[in-house]
């Protein structure tokens, strides 16, 4: 996770700018009331803070042990505070020995677990600076540090998590890319001469005949499905699919599909239903005209909507013989399939000749 | 004897579709597996139909279409395509080719589609009357719509016949036309969407060439 370390180098910045505002404040109080105590404090806080620097630069020990240590020192050199500037402090306003120093643990705890855990070391570490004050004075608590210490917590772990969420969507997104490169590459330098190799076979295969047929026709099929194999899917904005790649996946040596180069929006669950409706309708052809019949797909794009007609050179419907199916409640596939496509909003066309086929026509509005 | 040149990258495929073509009397002029090396070979030996594989190696077979639609006399195209590349397939149709054949097709449907492209007939398989429409189409919805091409009612309907898989004779029969009228439909609806394409490259010429000065 390379997002973290610019927040660990940040904070190391922060350690060391606020031990020498801790030292600085030492210094213009004269020490307080036990000024070698008070030095003695500075120095822990000043190797802690040398440790917690390096300690939280490596990966490996970014653990509970560093995170639970870190914030112990925080509070047993704020702890520290009454020895050094005697039991009352000299006057109101006073910060304690550690001064902003304590806030470091907080911001680790914060970008090493979100919100929450900044909440929690804000907690603690307030918690022990209120009861020093509590206890200390007469005056009014101040709860100006315990605020700023959650507000710490709260933001810092807030944007740390943001920070981490958006890191890792960019690592997704870049795998992603590198797929469909993948993806083009082996388009291009295998599909194309696996297909060709296919395409060979499968010609040579028909012609020669016999054995040599049936391993052309298995070269057929498998160019059928590597081809729509590497169909790139398109990018869908949310919501909407492109139909193409769906009615690809029925292409076959039976079935032609034919579409426009551009892609054929629709709302996704209606690209999904007409997809499967085309489906019904390729179904339906093999099982009235044998597997080996021929279908024609062809889709287009209309006045905002979007028309695919599934056509086969079956022997066709006789003119009435729907109505007359329809009448006596025996409802084929093909009424289905027009009661999903009036589900959507749209209609159905079903045209036969005897002797030319059958085309359903199934239009949706885009 | 009609003269043909076939440019393919694949050996064996370069090989088996010249001998096919010559076991079928055509002339094979030349068999190349280059774009460059087919644009200059074809200035040699002026082959009257190519057949162009898509995927070459050193061109897109568009840009190859483009440089044999800018010979004279310049040879007719018939693009074989191993892949379902619908793109490269459409811009070279619009670069001139004037037929389009996926690999997977039989021999005798190999060689009916070189007779028709030798005849100077537009070569339709559905997927490119597709590709065609769906051109069109893209081409209507454009902003400045007026000028370009548009397909007549009945250009329309013939193509969508083909897209639904019918044959020329089949589309004839149900239309009540000649055959010969739908072949004609059919090759009108292709020579527009060329001359717009040509016109088009010349406009961005000029407009490049005014910007430059």
């Amino acid at each position: 996770m390379g997002i973290e370390r610019p927040f660990w180098r940040a904070i190391a910045v922060f350690r060391v700018a606020s031990l020498l505002y801790a030292a600085v404040l030492l210094a213009q109080h004269r020490g307080y009331a036990e000024p070698l105590t008070g030095w003695l404090v500075i120095g822990v806080m000043g190797l802690w803070t040398g440790a917690a620097i390096f300690a939280y630069s490596v990966e490996a020990l970014r653990r509970w042990p560093l995170l639970v240590l870190d914030l112990l020192m925080a509070v047993a050199c704020l702890l520290a505070s009454p020895y050094v500037e005697g039991a009352r402090p000299p006057g109101e306003g006073t910060m304690p020995v550690p001064a902003t120093w304590i806030a470091g643990p907080v911001l680790a705890w914060a970008v090493h677990g979100g919100r929450r855990l900044g909440t929690v070391a804000a907690a603690v570490v307030a918690a022990a600076d209120l009861w020093l004050r509590v206890r200390g004075t007469d005056a009014p608590v101040l709860i100006n540090g315990a605020v700023l210490l959650f507000m710490t917590g709260v933001v810092v772990g807030h944007v740390a998590r943001l920070a981490k969420q958006a890191e890792e969507r960019m690592q997704r997104a870049v795998e992603m890319e590198a797929a469909q490169r993948e993806r083009d590459r082996l388009a291009r330098d295998v599909h194309d001469s696996v297909l060709q190799v296919l395409a060979l076979v499968q010609r040579r295969g028909q012609e020669l005949g016999g054995e040599a047929a049936e391993l052309g026709r298995l070269a057929g099929q498998q160019e059928a499905a590597l081809r729509a194999l590497f169909i790139r899917p398109a990018p869908p904005p949310a919501g909407v699919m492109d139909l193409r790649p769906l009615l690809m996946r029925y292409g076959s040596e039976q079935v032609t599909i034919s579409t426009p180069a551009t892609p054929l929006v629709l709302p996704g669950p209606v690209a999904k239903e007409m997809a499967a409706a085309v489906g019904a309708a390729l179904d339906n052809v093999r099982a009235h005209c044998g597997p080996a019949a021929r279908a024609w797909v062809f889709a287009e794009s209309g006045e905002g909507t979007v028309t695919v007609s599934v056509r086969d050179e079956g022997p066709g419907i006789p003119a009435g013989r729907l109505e007359e199916a329809a009448a006596a409640g025996r409802l084929g596939v093909a009424q289905s399939i027009r009661g999903r496509i009036e589900g959507l909003g749209g209609h159905v066309l079903i045209t036969g000749v005897p002797g030319e086929g059958t085309e359903i026509e199934l239009t949706v509005p885009a | 004897m009609v003269r043909v040149m076939v440019v393919d990258d694949h050996p064996m495929w370069r090989d088996g579709v010249a001998r096919d073509l010559a076991e079928a009397g055509y002339e094979v002029v030349a068999a190349v597996g280059e774009g460059r090396q087919a644009l200059r070979v074809a200035g040699a030996v002026l082959p009257e139909v190519v057949v162009l594989d898509l995927r070459l190696p050193d061109m897109s077979g568009a840009e190859v279409a483009k440089g044999l639609a800018g010979m004279s006399p310049s040879p007719r195209v018939l693009v074989l395509s191993a892949s379902a590349e619908q793109d490269d397939v459409l811009e070279a149709v619009k670069a001139g080719a004037s037929g389009y054949l996926v690999k997977s097709a039989s021999r005798e449907e190999f060689l009916d589609a070189v007779r028709r492209t030798a005849d100077g007939d537009a070569v339709f398989t559905p997927g490119l009357a597709g590709l065609v429409l769906g051109e069109y189409r893209r081409l209507a919805a454009q902003p400045a719509p007026a000028e370009g091409p548009r397909l007549t009612d009945r250009e329309t309907e013939v193509l969508r016949l083909v897209a639904k898989g019918l044959s020329y004779r089949q589309i004839a029969g149900r239309l009540v036309l000649s055959h010969r009228t739908v072949q004609n439909h059919v090759q009108n609806t292709l020579q527009k969407l060329q001359l717009h394409n040509r016109v088009e490259l010349v406009r961005y010429a000029i407009e490049q060439g005014l910007d430059a000065d």
